[in-house]
């Protein structure tokens, strides 16, 4: 009985440690998807943004119920969680941020930049899930972590830039410049949120030293 | 054979008691469910009882000459202090208790082996400091190979599983090997029982214990343990397991509870100094000094009840 517990557990785990990279994965398609149809202009493509959120929501059930049906030592359980939770908080806000942009026309002064972000938000995912497949390799996160970093303070850099830019654009609306505004803070605040998911699995890794 | 039934008790109370040392932090961080743990603990604890119960019986059964109602008066008041001392919130140990009542009947007859006695007391304040000493060295050397050998966070939780229940076994083993004299150890000093039957009654008497009675103690001394992560835990009792095997070797019984206890701290300074605590050190030696103390002053008291009762003198 204990020993069959085992082995259904490693399967367990292993589908866990699947399912995670999967839903990283999806968030990399779904940045990379926000920065080409905001850099066209492509509503349509816009459009897939909310489908591979709703996605995401799907594998993240899944993942949470593998993990309390006995996945992992139960001491691990509520960081993996937290770490899934945060990465869902990712797709929330791109989600969102892609929402107002299908509300908006994104200013030509503002697009160059806007764009830049999104990229940026890009290769933090991808590091992401550089540093999640590390963590679960049991391997030094310093380098992968620092990366994370180093972005996000280039996006805080250039989100200074942009809100002085945006200051400057006349607005039709309250609503429209309520809008804006939301769609650059959302587009601003996805990678304050990626590094959130990377501390997460920095505590994971120094939780089973 | 009446009289072999205060053992008993105070065996069926070591089993509800003490087991959650053992497998406390398996049940409460999940790796086992209560139901698996108990009949873990109490098959190990019977085959500890049986391979290893022998050791110790010289040191209990030699330390005074008891006669059968000597032996009865004994059990007995080690399981009064037992219930007294837990009632009152202050740490108790069987084995503490079954000496002290020995070395008061001993001592009233002129027949207790104060040479015995000075080995036993040094054991006794060298089991927080072994569990210590083993914890830390556990704690430094696995983690080294760990960190060298299984980085993967999968295996690592799959060791860390298995680690807890092979040393939860390992602890109830040494714990049926170490605690079996405490329940037995006087009836065969009074020749009521050899020392095999003494083994298999005394190691039936913990085993039911742990069977019928551990759950409350084991989930709150699991949740005690558990703000350790689960290497930890592990190294702990397994520092534990280590202590008992490694005084039962020596032939004497110790505290179990002393024993997690120097463990933690152990585990505590590879990590963090600051685990050491004046009042931990005092619950100690509160219960270093009154449990002996308290269980002398009842096994005499018990056995002048006896003298008055049947008007005359019980022992000589």
């Amino acid at each position: 009985m204990v020993l069959k517990q085992f082995f259904v557990g490693a399967r367990r785990e292993q589908a866990v440690i699947g399912g995670i990279k999967k839903h990283i994965e999806l968030l990399c398609s779904a940045c990379e998807t926000f920065k080409l149809a905001l850099k066209a202009g492509d509503r349509n493509r816009m459009r897939l943004v909310p489908e591979m959120e709703r996605e995401g929501d799907i594998i993240r059930r899944g993942i949470i119920s593998l993990i309390y049906e006995g996945a992992f030592l139960p001491y691990l359980r509520p960081n993996l969680c937290r770490f899934v939770e945060v990465v869902d908080d990712v797709f929330d806000c791109l989600q969102e941020t892609a929402q107002h942009s299908l509300n908006i026309t994104v200013p030509e002064q503002l697009l160059g930049e806007c764009v830049r972000v999104a990229h940026l938000n890009h290769r933090m995912c991808e590091m992401l899930l550089f540093t999640f497949e590390t963590t679960m390799e049991g391997k030094d996160l310093r380098e992968k972590a620092l990366a994370v970093r180093i972005y996000e303070k280039k996006i805080d850099d250039i989100k200074i830039g942009i809100l002085k830019d945006a200051r400057k654009i006349p607005v039709a609306s309250f609503w429209e410049g309520e809008s804006l505004s939301n769609f650059l803070s959302g587009l601003t605040n996805i990678s304050n949120i990626i590094e959130d998911a990377t501390d997460s699995l920095q505590i994971i890794n120094v939780s089973m030293r | 054979m009446w009289k072999v039934s205060s053992g008993l008790f105070l065996g069926w109370s070591l089993g509800a008691n003490h087991t959650g040392n053992v497998f406390g932090t398996g049940v409460a961080t999940g790796v086992v469910t209560y139901r698996t743990a108990i009949w873990l603990t109490a098959l190990y604890i019977l085959l500890g009882a049986l391979l290893e119960g022998p050791k110790c019986m010289n040191v209990v059964g030699t330390l005074s000459h008891l006669s059968t109602l000597d032996a009865f008066a004994c059990a007995l008041a080690a399981a009064i202090t037992m219930t007294v001392l837990t009632f009152l919130g202050l740490p108790a140990s069987t084995s503490h208790a079954i000496i002290g009542a020995i070395t008061g009947i001993g001592i009233f007859t002129g027949s207790a082996d104060f040479a015995k006695l000075y080995r036993i007391v040094v054991c006794w304040v060298l089991t927080p400091v072994s569990g210590l000493v083993f914890a830390y060295t556990l704690q430094k050397v696995l983690s080294f190979l760990l960190d060298f050998a299984v980085p993967s966070l999968t295996l690592r939780n799959f060791i860390y599983s298995v680690g807890i229940i092979i040393s939860g076994c390992y602890a109830a083993y040494s714990l049926g090997g170490n605690s079996v004299a405490n329940v037995t150890g006087v009836y065969v000093s009074a020749g009521m029982l050899s020392v095999q039957d003494a083994t298999l009654f005394g190691g039936l008497s913990i085993a039911m214990g742990t069977l019928t009675y551990s759950r409350k103690v084991m989930l709150s001394v699991g949740k005690g343990i558990v703000p350790l992560d689960p290497f930890s835990a592990m190294v702990a009792v397994l520092a534990e397991a280590a202590t008992l095997h490694l005084f039962t070797q020596l032939g004497v019984p110790v505290s179990s509870s002393q024993a997690i206890v120097g463990a933690l701290v152990g585990v505590g300074l590879v990590k963090d100094s600051r685990t050491v605590s004046r009042t931990m050190l005092v619950r100690i030696g509160v219960g270093w000094l009154c449990t002996p103390v308290a269980a002398g002053v009842i096994v005499l008291l018990l056995v002048k009840l006896a003298s008055a009762g049947t008007g005359s003198p019980i022992f000589f």
